[in-house]
C-alpha cells in the first residue's frame, strides 16, 4: 500500500494538518446531523481525507465498508430514454460518485440518484428515520444545468439526505448551491505542515531524514500534500539512506511536456528552419506527443498549463504577456469545446507564429 | 382457359383494402383475366401494385396481342398491346419506348455490350433447353448495375426474344400504420414483407413454379425474376434474407434472375449498400452466376458468367433520345438532347423522363434560345457541364452525390482560379488585400457538403487530421488560422451537443454552421497551399485516442480502488493520472503484468493506427485527380 493511503488519517481525531477544521467538524456532527457541506480547496489539501473521516465520525466504522458498483441508469427524458453508466461507491449510509464523468448528461444522474436515495431511507437504531449522505466529487465540473437541478433536488429532499460536495474551486459552483451549503475551505497545507507530516511518516517508517530534505520535497510539491508524500516515497525507493541534496524525480508526464516545449523552441531558430518544420512540429511532434498524454488520461487543461509554464521559462520577457494571453484564450475555448487537441494545436501554432515573427524581427 | 395467359397469385391479403385492387377485381369477375395490372410484359414494375404479386405472363408481345384482341376496346386505357403502344399519349415515355428487341436495347452498342446481352440470352436459353438436374450447375443469375442501366429491360427483352414467360417477384407496397390498425381491427394479421418473401421462395423451391401447371401450356418456359429485394432493417433481418436467398440459389430449378441495384457511387458508409454487396458475394459463393452492369468488364467461363455493362454512354443515350423524338414528332435541338444525355449520368430511364418533361413545355423555342445564350461552345464541354450543375438547366440534372473522400479532397486541395476574374462593382463590399482570396474553382463549400451528405463532426475531424499536410511548410500563420477555425467549429459542435434533445432545429442549424465554418476556415486559412502532390487522407487518429483514453480511465479507476485496499473513496482521474501513476511506476508497486497490459495497449493502438493509415492509402487513390 502506498504511504499516501497507509498514513491517511481515518478519524477526525487523527488529523494532523487541519486540526482546527477537524475539531469544528466533530462538534458539528455530535447531534448526528449536519447541514449540507461544500468542501473546496486546491488539489492535495486533504478534502477527501476530511470527508471520509467525517463520515466515519457520523456513521462509525460501517462507513468504511464500501463496495464499488457499476450502475446503469435508464432515464426517461421525454422523447427517448438515455442509458447512462457510472461507477459509484456505496456503503449502507452513503453513496459517492463523480457525476461529471458522464459529461453533459450529468444532470440526470444527480436528480435520479437523489430521488432514489430519498425513496429508501435507512432507519437508525433509535427508530427514527435517518438520512443518507451523498458525496459528489468534482462539483465544479458539473454543467450549469446539473447544478440547477441539483439545487432543486437539494431543497426537495433535504429531509432525507445530506449532500457533501467536493471541488477545487468554489467559483465554478453556482451561488445558489453555495448558499445552501456550509462552505468549508481547506487551505493548501503550508510548507511547515507538509514537513511535519513527512517527518511523522519518516518516524513511523523508521527512516533517517537528513535536515532540509523534507523541506525540499515540500517546496517541490507546490503545497500539495499528496504529491509531497508520493515523491517522498519515490525518493525512498530510489535511494536510501537519503542525502540532503538528493534529486527529487519529477513526474514523467511533466518531463514529456518539457520535451515538447524544448522541441518547439529549438526548431524555430531562424537559421535552420527545416523545410518540413511545420509538419514535423505540429503533426508529428506536438500532436503525437499530446495524443500520448491524452491516452494516459492527463487532463488537457493541465497539459496546456504545463506547456505554457515550460515555454515561459525559456521565453524572452517581451513575449511573455502575449503568449499568456493566447494560452488563456485557448484554455477557455478548450473548456467550451469538445476536442481539446484542436485548441492545444491552435495554441502551439499561434505560439510558433509569434515566436517566429519575434526571431525574425530580432535577428533579421 | 387457353386465353388465360396471365395469372395473378397474391400472397397476401392486402388487396382487400387497396383501392386500386378493387378495380382489378371488378375486372376479374366478368372475365377470367386478372392480368390488368400487368399488361405490358416489358414494363417495369408498377409501384401501385397492391400486395405481393406473383404475375406470370406471356412475354411474347404478338402472342399477347392475339390473346387480348377481344378486350382491346374494353381495356384500351389499361392494356397496351404492341400495336397500340406507340400511340397512347398518356403513358410515360419510359414505359412507352421500352426496348422490344435486342437491337433496340439502348445499352451500349459496342460489341462488348451486345456480346454481353447475347451472353445473358444464351445463358437463359441454355438453362431452359437442357435438363435441369445437372449437378453443380446453378440456375441463378445476378444482374447488378447502377440504377437505370437497363437491368430489368434486359431481362424482359431477352425473355420476349426467346419466348419465355416471366414470373416476377416485386416487393409489395409497404403497409402503413393506419392500414395496419385498420387491418388488425378487422382481425387480420400482419405479415412482414420479408416473411412474404420467404414464403414465396419456399414455395418456389418446393413446388417449382406452380403456375406452369395452371398454364396448360407445358412447353413454354419460365424465367423467375426477382426484382427489388425486400428492404431489410437490421442485421438479423438481413441475415434471414441472405439465408433465404442462398437456399433459393442452391435449390431452385427454374432459371432465376436476381436484379440488384448497385450503389457504387453513393456513400460507402451506407449500410444498405454494404449489405447488398455482401449479399451478392454470398450468393456468388453459393453458385449464382453474376452479371455486373458496372464499369469493368470481366468475362469468365460459362458457368460463372460475370459481365459488366459500362454505364450507358452519352452517345447511345443521345441516339435513343433522338429516336424517341422522331417517333414523338418533337422538335428538340441537338444541344438539348446532348445536355439531357449528359446530365443523366448514364441513367437512361432518367434521361427519357427528362426528355418528356422538356417536351411538355409549351415554349420549347424560347427555352432553347435561352439555353443557347449560355456559352455552349462544343469545345468547352466541361464548362457547359459545370454550368449545368451550377443550376442553370438543372431541371434535368440529377443531384450528384459525392463521396466523403471526394469532398475532402476538394476542400483540402483548395483549387482556386489563378486570377480574380470577377470584376468588383463599385458598391461591393471590399475586403483588405490581406483577407481577400481568389475565387474557388468549385461549387460553394456548402453545396459540396450537402452533396457529400457529410456529418459535421466527422468532417471536422478529418479536416483536422489532414489539413496540415496541405499547408505550405513556411506558412506558420496559415497553420494557426486553420487550427483556430477548426477550434471554432469544435466550439459550435460542442454547443450543439449540449442542447441536443431540446431543439433539433437549432441543432441542425448549428451543425451545418459548424461544418461550414470548418470547411471555409480551412479553405480561407490555407492561403499558401503546398504544391499539389499526392496525399493519402488519413482517418482521424483522434477517434482511436478518445476510445483508448476512456478505456484507460476506467482501468485506472478500477486499479486505484484495488490498490488502496478498498478503504477510501474515489480519486479523481486526473489526480491518478498525474500523481499516482508516475509514482507507481517509480515505486514499482504495480504488478509487472499490469504495466505490460497498459503498455501493450498503447502500442497496439499505435500499430493499429499505422495499419489503418496504410490501408487508407488504397482507399484514396482517386483523391489525386483533384
Amino acid at each position: 500500500m502506498l504511504w499516501v493511503d497507509k498514513y491517511r488519517p481515518k478519524t477526525l481525531a487523527q488529523v494532523i494538518v487541519h486540526e482546527d477544521i477537524a475539531q469544528n467538524l466533530t462538534k458539528l456532527v455530535t447531534e448526528q446531523d449536519c447541514p449540507h457541506l461544500l468542501f473546496y480547496g486546491s488539489s492535495g489539501s486533504g478534502k477527501k481525507t476530511l470527508i471520509m473521516a467525517l463520515l466515519r465520525q457520523i456513521f462509525g466504522p460501517s462507513a468504511e465498508k464500501v463496495k464499488v458498483e457499476n450502475r446503469n441508469w435508464k432515464i426517461d427524458a421525454g422523447s427517448r430514454t438515455i442509458d447512462l453508466e457510472l461507477t459509484t461507491l456505496a456503503s449502507t449510509n452513503h453513496v459517492e460518485l463523480s457525476p461529471s464523468d458522464v459529461g453533459f448528461q450529468d444532470r440526470y444522474i444527480v436528480q435520479e440518484i437523489i430521488k432514489e436515495m430519498a425513496k429508501n431511507r435507512p432507519i437508525d437504531t433509535k427508530g427514527k428515520k435517518g438520512f443518507k449522505v451523498l458525496v459528489l466529487n468534482e462539483v465544479d465540473k458539473l454543467s450549469r444545468e446539473a447544478q440547477h437541478s441539483l439545487r432543486r433536488t437539494m431543497e426537495k429532499y433535504s429531509a432525507s439526505c445530506r449532500l457533501i460536495l467536493c471541488c477545487n474551486s468554489s467559483s465554478k459552483v453556482t451561488e445558489a448551491i453555495r448558499s445552501r451549503c456550509l462552505n468549508i475551505r481547506i487551505n493548501a497545507p503550508s510548507a511547515e505542515q507538509i514537513v511535519k507530516v513527512l517527518e511523522f511518516i519518516g518516524k513511523k517508517e523508521g527512516l533517517q531524514l537528513p535536515s532540509g530534505f523534507a523541506a525540499r520535497i515540500a517546496e517541490k510539491s507546490n503545497r500539495n500534500l499528496r504529491r509531497a508524500i508520493l515523491s517522498f516515497e519515490t525518493c525512498r525507493v530510489q535511494q536510501y539512506p537519503f542525502t540532503s541534496n538528493q534529486a527529487i524525480p519529477p513526474m514523467d508526464w511533466e518531463e514529456y511536456i518539457s520535451e515538447i516545449a524544448t522541441d518547439i523552441m529549438k526548431e524555430q531558430s531562424p537559421k535552420r528552419f527545416l523545410p518540413s518544420a511545420l509538419k514535423y512540429l505540429i503533426v508529428l511532434l506536438v500532436r503525437g506527443k499530446v495524443y500520448e498524454l491524452l491516452i494516459n488520461c492527463i487532463p488537457p487543461e493541465i497539459v496546456l498549463k504545463r506547456l505554457l509554464h515550460e515555454l515561459l521559462k525559456k521565453l524572452d520577457a517581451e513575449l511573455k504577456h502575449e503568449v499568456c494571453h493566447w494560452a488563456a484564450y485557448y484554455e477557455h475555448r478548450m473548456r467550451l469545446g469538445q476536442k481539446a487537441i484542436f485548441h492545444i494545436e491552435a495554441f502551439v501554432a499561434k505560439f510558433m507564429s509569434i515566436y517566429k515573427a519575434f526571431l525574425i524581427a530580432t535577428f533579421g | 382457359m387457353g386465353k388465360r395467359n396471365t395469372i395473378t397469385i397474391s400472397s397476401s391479403d392486402d388487396e382487400d383494402y387497396e383501392p386500386s385492387s378493387r378495380l382489378t377485381r371488378s375486372y376479374q369477375k366478368p372475365k377470367s383475366t386478372s392480368s390488368l395490372t400487368r399488361t405490358n410484359p416489358n414494363r417495369a414494375k408498377k409501384p401501385r401494385l397492391p400486395g405481393s404479386r406473383l404475375t406470370k405472363q406471356s412475354s411474347n408481345v404478338d402472342e399477347m396481342r392475339l390473346a387480348f384482341r377481344d378486350f382491346d376496346e374494353v381495356l384500351n386505357g389499361f392494356k397496351v398491346s404492341a400495336g397500340s403502344r406507340r400511340s397512347n399519349p398518356k403513358e410515360l415515355w419510359v414505359d412507352k419506348h421500352k426496348p422490344s428487341s435486342l437491337e433496340e436495347l439502348a445499352v451500349n452498342k459496342k460489341k462488348v455490350r451486345v456480346n454481353m446481352v447475347e451472353e445473358v440470352k444464351s445463358w437463359f436459353e441454355e438453362r431452359l433447353m437442357t435438363p435441369k438436374d445437372e449437378v453443380g450447375r446453378s440456375s441463378v443469375l445476378i444482374l447488378s448495375g447502377q440504377a437505370g442501366v437497363g437491368k430489368s429491360a434486359t431481362v424482359h427483352v431477352i425473355a420476349s426474344k426467346i419466348g419465355a414467360q416471366l414470373c416476377e417477384w416485386n416487393t409489395p407496397t409497404p403497409t402503413i400504420w393506419q392500414e395496419h390498425v385498420h387491418n388488425s381491427s378487422a382481425g387480420m394479421n400482419y405479415t412482414s414483407k420479408l416473411d412474404e418473401f420467404e414464403n414465396f421462395v419456399e414455395r418456389v423451391r418446393k413446388y417449382g413454379l406452380i403456375s406452369s401447371s395452371l398454364n396448360g401450356n407445358s412447353k413454354s418456359s419460365i424465367i423467375l425474376v426477382i426484382d427489388d429485394l425486400p428492404v431489410t432493417n437490421g442485421r438479423s433481418a438481413f441475415e434471414r434474407l441472405q439465408r433465404c436467398l442462398v437456399l433459393l440459389v442452391r435449390s431452385t430449378r427454374v432459371p432465376t434472375a436476381i436484379l440488384v441495384t448497385d450503389y457504387g457511387n453513393a456513400d460507402s458508409s451506407d449500410l444498405t449498400a454494404r449489405w447488398l454487396e455482401e449479399l451478392q458475394l454470398t450468393l456468388e459463393s453459393a453458385g449464382a452466376s453474376k452479371v455486373m452492369l458496372t464499369r469493368k468488364l470481366l468475362l469468365i467461363s460459362c458457368w460463372k458468367l460475370q459481365v459488366a455493362f459500362n454505364p450507358i454512354t452519352n452517345n447511345s443515350i443521345k441516339k435513343t433520345l433522338s429516336r424517341i423524338c422522331r417517333q414523338e414528332l418533337c422538335n428538340v435541338a441537338a444541344e438539348e438532347i446532348d445536355l439531357i444525355a449528359r446530365a443523366s449520368g448514364g441513367d437512361i430511364r432518367h434521361a427519357i423522363t427528362s426528355l418528356q418533361l422538356f417536351c411538355l413545355k409549351p415554349n420549347v423555342e424560347l427555352d432553347l434560345s435561352l439555353s443557347n445564350s449560355t456559352p455552349s461552345c462544343p469545345k468547352e464541354n466541361a464548362n457547359v457541364l459545370n454550368e449545368f450543375s451550377g443550376g442553370i438547366s438543372s431541371q434535368y440534372g440529377r443531384d450528384e452525390t459525392l463521396t466523403l473522400f471526394h469532398a475532402l479532397g476538394k476542400f483540402l486541395h483548395n483549387k482556386r482560379d489563378t486570377e480574380n476574374v470577377v470584376a468588383l462593382d463599385q458598391n461591393a463590399f471590399r475586403v483588405g488585400e490581406k483577407f481577400s482570396r481568389l475565387p474557388f474553382k468549385m461549387d460553394s463549400p456548402e453545396k459540396i457538403l450537402c452533396q457529400a451528405h457529410g456529418q459535421s463532426r466527422p468532417i471536422t475531424d478529418f479536416l483536422h487530421e489532414n489539413v496540415l499536410d496541405f499547408v505550405s511548410d513556411e506558412a506558420m500563420d496559415d497553420a494557426w488560422a486553420v487550427a483556430s477555425y477548426l477550434g471554432d467549429a469544435d466550439l459550435l459542435l460542442a454547443t450543439s451537443r449540449r442542447t441536443l434533445n431540446r431543439h433539433s432545429e437549432i441543432e441542425n442549424v448549428l451543425q451545418s454552421a459548424a461544418a461550414s465554418v470548418a470547411v471555409r476556415g480551412v479553405l480561407y486559412g490555407n492561403f499558401h497551399p503546398s504544391p499539389s502532390r499526392w496525399h493519402a487522407i488519413r482517418k482521424p487518429k483522434l477517434w482511436q485516442i478518445e476510445q483508448s483514453s476512456s478505456h484507460n480511465q476506467n482501468e485506472m479507476l478500477r486499479q486505484r480502488f484495488m490498490e488502496d485496499g478498498g478503504s477510501s473513496s474515489f480519486s479523481e482521474v486526473s489526480v491518478i493520472a498525474t500523481e499516482y501513476r508516475p509514482v507507481l511506476k517509480w515505486v514499482g508497486y504495480r504488478k509487472a503484468g499490469d504495466v505490460e497490459t497498459h503498455e501493450s495497449e498503447d502500442e497496439s493502438v499505435k500499430r493499429m493506427s499505422i495499419d489503418e493509415e496504410e490501408s487508407k492509402i488504397s482507399d484514396d487513390d482517386d483523391i489525386e485527380d483533384w
